[in-house]
């Protein structure tokens, strides 16, 4: 077991991949070998670190001292100076620091959090959330000063634009458009909104980047209101986040003590207020329409746009709309430059995604991971791979509205265009790997459950489609599929997808879609030969107990419906007619002798 | 006139000065994850043990709360940060670990390897 004495951490990101970064890691371990500290020193490989153009980079930690522009000669020296002899090597070290290095310095050091780039949750798992003292300390706030300091409010939203950063909130419209609108409005009044909803099912981005870092998203809305001159802002978050809603509470008041909210911030002559309305918590209020209406106080419903909300939102007024994370990345975007966070990412998708990694992974939780990080390496590196050996099946991005990508798509670079050509959708961000043991139609009914349940009711398409469609489903799982289903599917899929007001029903249908398309085998098994090959589809499911029965009678005792006979040490038999397939029989049998067929 | 800038750089000294009051450079920072999951998992009884701990006379220690670190499947967390090592993480602390870790890694310095995240 390695005693960790150092960590280096190596670059493995797309840039310094490319910059010969394996010799360098040849030369590392030949080299830390050579001189006896192999079992001392972990090497660890990181994503990009936000310093391709100083590529490759390698970090020795304690200390934290990066360098750059690393040859193999130079990484055998680095060893030998710093490692061995413990003296940095001054002339190779990058004095770069930007805001979310400090992450790194805690975390970097496992593969969990080495192929992450935390920008959004820069602060998050770092700070005392309920202390203003810890987010100041860290640089808090300056974004603010800055921008009230020395730039205009067009600098703002050209900072922003340069950055490339979309919205996060699911549909990925450039932010820097977006305020670039607003701004252009002419109104006695304009308002920010920062929209907390989440209403995805199994997605906690938002809640957990509040709760660990409030202010980050405050500083993000002041400034938001600078650039586009409105004077108030107000954050729709749903009431069932109460640690949450307390933290940013305390943070608006804090931030008022200190003079970031109110008259005159920091003496300038901008003022601006903030103030929290809570949703009651129903999907389709974080629809951008539907949560204007519901702030003014009417039922949740969303209206045909254009007018957009830039145009015509609250109260009539311009409004500037969007999402915790997309606020969040703001400060970043004025301290460390536009141009910095455009270096990071893909072409058209620049700077990170926030993940809330779920299902059957090892390693479940919040990531945060550059835009162009592949699928494989969010399951495989940062997840841990499946537990119990079981086999990858299936990966569903964007929640309710998305879409479910077989293996062949594992390599597929996250963000916006290459998800979508992949038939799903980036989404928010909730994310759950799928093992052998799940049944793709029942996960497609399990989402359009959800959005069944949550449509406002309002157009026939989403109102009607849906249900039918979730009565199809119902059908295939309980082993009642007819020739024709499959098609029928699509059909309303398509139907819904055109023809619905909002987001909601027009993405509805993706789920049913994409697992049709991926998966339809297993739609023809469960309706020709009402067969689930996941075995999770109760109906066509049956238990049979095998010549392996010693004849315990656990399972007798334990079946709630007497359907197993037998006498002792004889082999026991299941009467399939009484059998309710509550499965306990399989759980409790110690000699595996009862088998799911 | 002072700019908005050095208002909020004369700030950014005071909270730097503040947080040191509060025994910043103590040779051990503990971190104790309290996000809304990580409550649910027992951090709150944790904390109390630090922070009974310390109040009992444990020296040497800044106890501070933080929000979730990612780590969701091995909450609560803590977290125990000292100047020059390279930072060490515990998940599934309940009471009776956060006890053995004051006993076993804050006062005699060994690293519970067993328990690591
Ligand atoms: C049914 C539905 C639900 C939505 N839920 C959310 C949500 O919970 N949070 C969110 O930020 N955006 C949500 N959106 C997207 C918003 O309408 C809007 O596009 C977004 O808040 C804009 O912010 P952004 O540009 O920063 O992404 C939802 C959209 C639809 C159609
Ligand atoms: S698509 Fe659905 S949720 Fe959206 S307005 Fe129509 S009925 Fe309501
Ligand atoms: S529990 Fe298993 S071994 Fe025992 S009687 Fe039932 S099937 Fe046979
Ligand atoms: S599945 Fe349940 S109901 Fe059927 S035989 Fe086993 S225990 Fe009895
Ligand atoms: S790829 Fe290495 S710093 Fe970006
Ligand atoms: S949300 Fe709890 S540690 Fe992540």
């Amino acid at each position: 077991m390695p005693t960790n004495e150092y960590v280096i951490t190596l670059c493995d990101g797309p840039s310094c991949l490319h910059r010969v970064s394996r010799e360098v890691r040849d030369a590392v371990e030949e080299s830390l070998e050579k001189h006896g500290k192999s079992d001392s020193v972990r090497i660890h490989l990181s994503g990009c670190l936000g310093m391709c153009s100083k590529g490759p980079i390698m970090i020795v930690n304690p200390g934290y001292t990066i360098y750059g522009k690393i040859t193999p000669e130079d990484a055998v020296n680095i060893v030998e100076q710093h490692i061995v002899n413990g003296q940095p090597v001054a002339d190779k070290v990058v004095n770069e620091d930007h805001l979310y290095n400090r992450f790194f310095r805690i975390f970097g050091d496992n593969d969990f959090f080495g192929k992450q780039m935390r920008i959004t949750l820069r602060n998050c798992g770092i700070i005392d959330p309920e202390n203003i003292d810890d987010y100041l300390s860290l640089r808090g706030y300056e974004a603010l000063a800055k921008v009230l300091t020395d730039m205009s409010p067009q600098d703002v939203i050209d900072e922003v634009k340069k950055a490339g950063v979309r919205g996060r909130g699911g549909g990925g419209f450039p932010t820097g458009m977006k305020w670039d609108f607003t701004a252009r409005e002419q109104s006695d009044q304009k308002y920010v909104i920062c929209n907390a909803d989440e209403g995805d099912p199994g997605a906690f981005m938002d809640r957990s980047a509040i709760e660990g870092d409030p202010h980050t998203v405050l500083e993000g809305m002041i400034i938001g209101g600078y650039a586009i001159g409105a004077s108030k802002g107000i954050v729709y978050i749903r009431a069932e986040y109460p640690l949450a809603i307390k933290r940013l509470e305390k943070a608006i008041a804090d931030a008022k003590e200190h003079g970031f909210l109110g008259e005159n911030i920091l003496g300038s002559d901008f003022s601006y207020d903030l103030e929290i309305r809570l949703g009651a918590g129903a999907f389709v209020c974080g629809e951008e329409t539907a949560l204007i209406h519901s702030i003014e106080g009417s039922r949740g419903m969303p209206r045909p746009r254009p007018p957009y909300p830039s145009q015509s939102g609250l109260f009539g007024k311009p409004t500037l709309i969007n999402n915790v994370e997309t606020w969040a990345n703001v400060p970043v975007i004025i301290l460390d430059t536009g141009e910095w966070f455009s270096s990071i990412g893909t072409e058209k998708s620049k700077g990170t995604k926030v993940f809330a990694l779920a299902g059957n992974v090892n390693n479940t939780g919040l990531v945060e991971v550059p835009m162009g990080t592949t699928l494989r390496e969010i399951v495989y590196d940062i997840g841990g791979g499946l537990p119990e050996g079981k086999k990858f099946k299936a990966i569903q991005t964007g929640g309710p509205s998305g879409g479910c990508l077989p293996a062949e798509y594992l390599d597929t670079p996250i963000d916006y265009e290459h998800l979508a050509k992949a038939g799903s959708i980036m989404g928010s961000g909730g994310m759950i790997v799928m093992d052998e043991d799940s049944c793709m139609v029942d996960v497609a009914k399990f989402f359009l459950q959800f959005t069944q349940d949550e449509s406002c009711g309002k157009c026939t398409p989403c109102r009607e489609g849906t249900k039918r469609m979730l009565e199809i489903l119902t059908r295939i799982t309980e082993g009642k599929g007819q020739e024709g289903d499959i098609e029928k599917l699509e059909r309303l899929g398509n139907m819904a997808r055109k023809a619905s007001l909002c987001g909601l029903g027009q993405s509805a249908p993706n789920p049913v879609l994409s697992t049709i398309k991926n998966f339809r085998v297993e739609y023809e098994e469960h309706i020709n030969e009402s067969k689930c090959r996941a075995g999770s589809c109760k109906s066509m499911l049956s238990f049979v107990i095998t010549d392996a029965c010693v004849g315990c009678g656990a399972c007798r005792r334990v079946c709630p419906v007497d359907a197993i006979t037998g006498g002792r040490k004889e082999k026991h038999v299941i009467d399939q007619e009484t059998c309710i397939k509550c499965g306990q029989c399989f759980e409790v049998c110690k000699f595996q002798a009862v088998e799911k067929a | 006139m002072a700019t908005p800038l050095d208002i909020v750089k004369k700030k950014r000294a005071q909270a730097v000065s503040k947080i040191i009051s509060k025994g910043y450079l103590s040779t051990k920072r503990v971190y104790v994850g309290m996000a809304t999951c990580e409550i649910a998992a027992g951090s709150k009884e944790v904390m109390a043990v630090f922070k009974d701990a310390m109040a009992k006379g444990l020296t040497d220690v800044y106890l501070s709360q933080k929000g979730c670190a990612g780590r969701c499947n091995l909450e609560p967390t803590v977290e125990i940060v000292e100047e020059g090592k390279i930072p060490v993480k515990y998940g599934k602390v309940d009471e009776k670990k956060a006890r053995e870790i004051i006993e076993r890694h804050i006062k005699n310095g060994e690293i519970i390897e067993e328990w690591l995240i």
